[in-house]
């Protein structure tokens, strides 16, 4: 039995237009509690207006939306208090320190206590890394240390949900892998909701729950990395490289029942099945029996980059 | 809206601001080119190449217009004397109002405008604090910080001409007087506010904070004015000119308030760095 999970976002038919141009076109979602919901998309598509507008940054031209059952037009205080956001740059003041920014923060949020306070700042700045250099103004960072103090920012007053707007931006590899651990952690043990919009197919993929896939404003698809993957670059296929021509195992492949298609390239068999795993043996015994020499066999996975890149395609030529 | 919130903007914003030379400079350089080297120019230079017999002779139709008070409170003075004291306690004056002015409109312009330039403007707005209390922090930071430095050059100025004077006037203390107190504390503050109120205009209409000095420059226009004006004999800073400039910035001051206060909404604010 699934367990049932509070909505900590949910938009409907969220709309933003600036003057002629509609930035944002109807979106509609929902983000559960302890969920991460990834919003993909070229540069331009809507992402980070869409992030503005659930933070009461920017307001919708229409539609509505709630945030930890905030609502955006009659409670707006209730839902910045409510989120946290990494905005798209790293916003931060530079002439002050690390513990400077993350003191104002705290307070603009509402919290009083000073004990509390100085907790919760050491406790983020030791899980960034950052604890030995609180001291430091913010100009002397470099550009991975903003970002992870501008993350640290965004948690400083432990909010139910967040808004990451390109979280790993200028991260390096092992930073990167810090900030989706990090990102894991605050969703699956701490049960918080993550709105995270970014470029990286690694980021979405690695964990996103959900992905939405939106272009010029309006959402293109709604789905598990996994579900996207099938539904928008097809189910995984079997890649047979044969010693010489392939050319002569074309039907036997075919023949076999569970086999919906084979294509052949430069000695390479690339067959589609139902379920590829399940039908492999079977395809290697029909092969060697039909005196194919097989020297390698290959699970191609289709990635989630195949499937967006194939959407936006679609969108562009719309 | 809450004080404290309004007080915890204006801490943040006066951090930064005493750590940003670009700022700190002209609001403390300004003040001593008119506390220090004017006052010092007009006492030493007569000493140095000294006055001509008739007291009037030197300053010519600028005397003629003084009004009957002035001239009698001169009349038994030398040349000397008598350029020292209208030149300090009255010609000066109008300068004053320039350091309220500058000092407000640059620190203005670095707080509300900078945090445009600095692009740290979208994390703010994404926090609980109300308009009003972002506005009411940021005129703070403008006014108070402002305020000081026209106090204080005021007690430098003070200090200055009275030390300079003291041997040439037998001993007789020029100023703190009833004309430049009532000037310090009651013209200036509505001149900084006015300065504050204009900045907020144009900051929300720029995108960063060099555009918001340079329009908010054309704010001295009006005193250049003035001290045009009293160079020329069309006006001079007495009493009735203190009531006329409180009356005017006064009303200045509610005008351009009332259209801050309107501008002053976060979503045009961000609009206009995007």
């Amino acid at each position: 039995m699934g367990v049932s999970r509070a909505l900590a976002v949910k938009a409907t038919d969220l709309t933003r237009r600036f003057g002629n141009f509609l930035a944002v076109d109807s979106l509609s979602f929902e983000v559960e509690e302890g969920e991460v919901l990834g919003l993909l998309g070229p540069n331009g598509a809507g992402k980070t207006t869409t992030v503005r507008m659930l933070a009461c940054i920017i307001s919708p031209t229409s539609g509505s939306a709630t945030v930890a059952g905030h609502s955006l037009c009659s409670d707006p205080i209730g839902v910045r208090r409510s989120a946290g956001v990494l905005t798209e740059n790293p916003s931060l003041y530079e002439r002050l320190t690390a513990v400077e920014n993350l003191e104002f923060y705290a307070h603009a949020y509402g919290i009083s206590d000073s004990e509390r306070i100085r907790g919760r700042i050491r406790e983020l700045l030791e899980f960034f890394g950052l604890w030995e250099r609180r001291g430091e103004k913010v100009a002397v960072f470099s550009k991975g240390m903003k970002q992870k103090l501008a993350i640290a920012r965004a948690l400083v007053h432990n909010p139910p949900v967040l808004f990451l707007d390109e979280p790993t931006s200028g991260l390096d590899p092992e930073a990167a892998k810090l900030i989706r651990d990090m990102v894991v952690e605050l969703t699956e043990r701490e049960r918080r909701a993550v709105l995270l919009c970014t470029h990286r197919l690694e980021d979405a993929e690695k964990i996103c729950d959900r992905v939405m896939i939106i272009s010029r404003g309006s959402s293109k698809i709604v789905g598990s990395p996994d579900e996207l993957r099938v539904r928008m670059a097809g189910s995984p296929k079997l890649e047979v490289r044969l010693r010489g021509s392939s050319d002569g195992f074309v039907s036997c492949a075919r023949s076999m029942p569970s086999v919906r298609g084979v294509e052949h390239k430069d000695g390479t068999l690339i067959i589609s099945a139902d379920d590829v795993q399940a039908v492999t043996p079977q395809i290697v015994r029909a092969l060697v029996e039909a005196g194919a020499e097989i020297m390698s066999i290959t699970p191609s996975i289709p990635s989630l980059e195949d499937a967006y890149l194939k959407l936006i395609k679609e969108g562009a030529g719309q | 809206m809450t004080l404290a919130n309004a007080m915890l903007v204006f801490r943040k914003d006066w951090l930064e601001i005493k750590r940003n030379m670009q700022v700190i400079a002209p609001i403390v350089f300004v003040p001593l080119i008119f506390t220090i080297i004017l006052p010092l120019i007009v006492i030493v230079v007569p000493t140095v190449v000294g006055m001509p017999g008739t007291q009037f002779q030197f300053v010519g139709t600028l005397f003629q217009s003084l009004p009957p008070d002035v001239r009698a409170a001169v009349a038994g003075m030398s040349a000397e004397q008598s350029m020292i004291y209208v030149f300090t306690l009255y010609f000066f004056a109008p300068f004053f109002l320039i350091i309220p002015l500058m000092a407000s409109s640059v620190l203005a312009s670095d707080s509300f405008a900078g945090e445009k330039d600095r692009k740290t403007l979208e994390a703010l707005l994404a926090t609980p604090l109300t308009d009003g209390e972002l506005m009411l922090g940021k005129i703070l930071v403008s006014f108070l910080p402002s305020m000081a430095v026209t106090i204080l050059a005021f007690a430098l100025y003070t200090v200055v001409v009275d030390l300079a004077a003291y041997g040439i006037f037998g001993g007789v203390l020029l100023l703190p007087n009833l004309l430049w107190i009532a000037l310090v504390f009651g013209v200036t503050p509505t001149v900084a506010l006015a300065g504050i109120g204009v900045t907020v205009i144009v900051s929300a209409k720029v995108k960063g904070y060099r555009e918001a000095q340079q329009l908010s420059a054309i704010l001295v226009l009006p005193i250049l004015a003035l001290i045009f004006a009293q160079i020329g004999g069309a006006v001079f800073f007495g009493p009735l000119m203190i009531l006329i400039l409180v009356a005017v910035f006064a009303a200045i001051d509610v005008v351009v308030f009332m259209i801050g206060m309107r501008l002053f909404h976060r979503e045009e604010i961000l609009m206009k760095v995007l």
